[in-house]
């Protein structure tokens, strides 16, 4: 496994900019309705934005100092916007997923290792359909997506 | 006509008078390295269910009492990359003295934190979770290859106090100033050969190679790149007084530095105050020297410095 979930990184890349309060109010409102983290969670963290992604970044002072280097990344890629959507990535739900109380789908080992392998399986549940948390005997995976009747991986 | 090559004891014979219990230690070259991990405390807390994981997969884990977070595992010669704690993010595989520089650092939430030669990654990774993901890390490698592997490793143990960089050391540039900063140099690599195994023919490759010139150019420029009353770390993995005590001894001279004590979680020797009929500055001796055979890791050498000026 190890190495398979490297990605290129861009040479050209620019530093993320600092998003407006109302922005990060609603990151931190879908991570509480569709998954019940407290925002509180992230009271020491800044949400930078690139074009399609949320970062995650500690706050700091330091920011604008930083902003001087030619950076390749800064935090850890947190959501993307998918469609409309927001989609959390399955770093942050490894990560902070320990907070969530719902969106959680409890996989048992089987279930779990045919998902990996097929990535998309028939699957019915009782949660609402858009993405979940997907744990296996209390370890968290990363981040699945349940529609009706289906389910589809997001693990690398 | 084609040279023989050195065997490790005529090679290491150079440091006979410098190594403590020199016959335990060509001993010790015989065995491979032991193997162990840290645990991601930034995503658990308690080891058990860590431990268990392994037992199943067929590892021997034992906790190491000296260093807090650190696991000793066999069979040594099995890899933890497969493993499903690892793909989790849940441990970081490291050998045992490579936690060291850290512990020099000391690194606090909120200090800006520079790690020179970062990839791919173990001491950042550390100071991360030693400062609970709320220092600034700044990771530079001068190789971008190396930053990729770097990368992916904050992403699986879910890092975000880290931005990440790729400079030339030697050329870093200062328009950033530091609380802290960590030199863990490309080395010779020395203290982790094994007879017959990983590191063999390394510290024969590039011995040749002017290290020495490229570490006093990196610890030089990490010394400038420190805020005033900054703490520098250097570390390197290797016995070679050349790429160690004269490389410090090299920054004494050039700059104001000052050389600090600090508490190690295990056994060291003071840094040498002569190597070769050459004197070193006296308080050299507050730098630590590791011994692969009396830590049973890889050997290190760790000086804690402080910009007085
Ligand atoms: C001993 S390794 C670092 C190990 C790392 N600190 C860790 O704990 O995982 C030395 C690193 O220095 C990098 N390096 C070599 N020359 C450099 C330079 N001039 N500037 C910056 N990095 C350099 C190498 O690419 C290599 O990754």
């Amino acid at each position: 496994m190890k190495g398979k979930n490297r990605k290129k990184l861009d040479p050209q890349a620019t530093w993320p900019r600092l998003i407006p309060e109302e922005e990060r109010e609603e990151i931190l409102r879908y991570l509480e309705n569709r998954f019940g983290i407290p925002p509180e969670i992230f009271n020491s963290y800044e949400f930078l934005a690139t074009a399609k992604n949320y970062w995650l970044f500690v706050r700091t002072p330091h920011l604008r100092a930083l902003e001087k280097l030619r950076i390749q990344t800064a935090g850890l890629l947190f959501l993307r916007k998918v469609s409309g959507y927001l989609k959390p990535t399955t770093a942050a739900l490894q990560r902070f997923g320990v907070y969530a109380r719902r969106g959680i789908l409890d996989l048992d080992r089987y279930t779990l290792d045919r998902l990996r392998l097929e990535k998309k399986i028939p699957f019915t549940c009782s949660l609402e359909p858009g993405y979940v948390i997907l744990r296996c005997e209390g370890k968290i995976w990363g981040c699945g997506l349940y529609l009706p009747e289906k389910l589809i991986s997001y693990l690398p | 006509m084609a040279e023989t090559p050195e065997t490790a004891d005529q090679y290491f014979e150079r440091y006979r008078e410098i190594i403590p219990d020199y016959p335990a230690f060509l001993e010790a070259l015989s065995q491979p390295l032991p193997l162990y991990f840290r645990l991601n405390t930034l995503k658990v807390r308690d080891p058990s269910p860590v431990m268990e994981g392994l037992s199943r997969q067929g590892f021997r884990v034992e906790p190491v009492p000296q260093v807090p977070w650190f696991f000793r595992v066999e069979p040594r010669e099995f890899s933890l990359g497969n493993t499903e704690e690892y793909y989790l993010g849940l441990i970081y595989p490291m050998t045992l003295s490579s936690s060291l520089p850290v512990y020099a650092l000391e690194p606090r939430p909120g200090e800006l934190i520079l790690d020179l030669c970062a990839a791919p990654g173990s001491k950042t990774t550390q100071i991360a979770q030693h400062t609970e993901d709320q220092a600034v890390i700044v990771a530079n490698d001068r190789r971008l290859d190396r930053i990729t592997a770097l990368v992916a490793n904050l992403r699986r143990l879910g890092i975000a106090c880290v931005v990440t960089t790729v400079y030339r050391g030697e050329q870093y540039p200062l328009e950033v100033s530091f609380d802290k900063v960590l030199v863990d140099a490309p080395c010779s690599g020395e203290g982790r050969y094994r007879r017959g195994y990983e590191g063999e023919l390394l510290f024969q490759k590039e011995g040749r190679t002017n290290l020495s010139g490229i570490q006093k150019g990196l610890i030089v420029r990490a010394y400038d790149l420190l805020k005033p009353g900054g703490i520098l770390v250097y570390s390197t993995c290797t016995i070679n007084p050349e790429e160690n005590e004269a490389v410090v001894d090299y920054l004494l001279r050039k700059r104001q530095a000052e050389l600090l004590d600090w508490e190690a979680p295990l056994p060291s020797h003071p840094g040498l105050t002569e190597w070769a009929g050459r004197p070193f500055h006296p308080h050299l001796v507050k730098a630590k020297r590791f011994y692969a055979h009396e830590i049973e890791a890889v050997g290190f050498f760790v000086a804690k410095l402080r910009r007085v000026a």
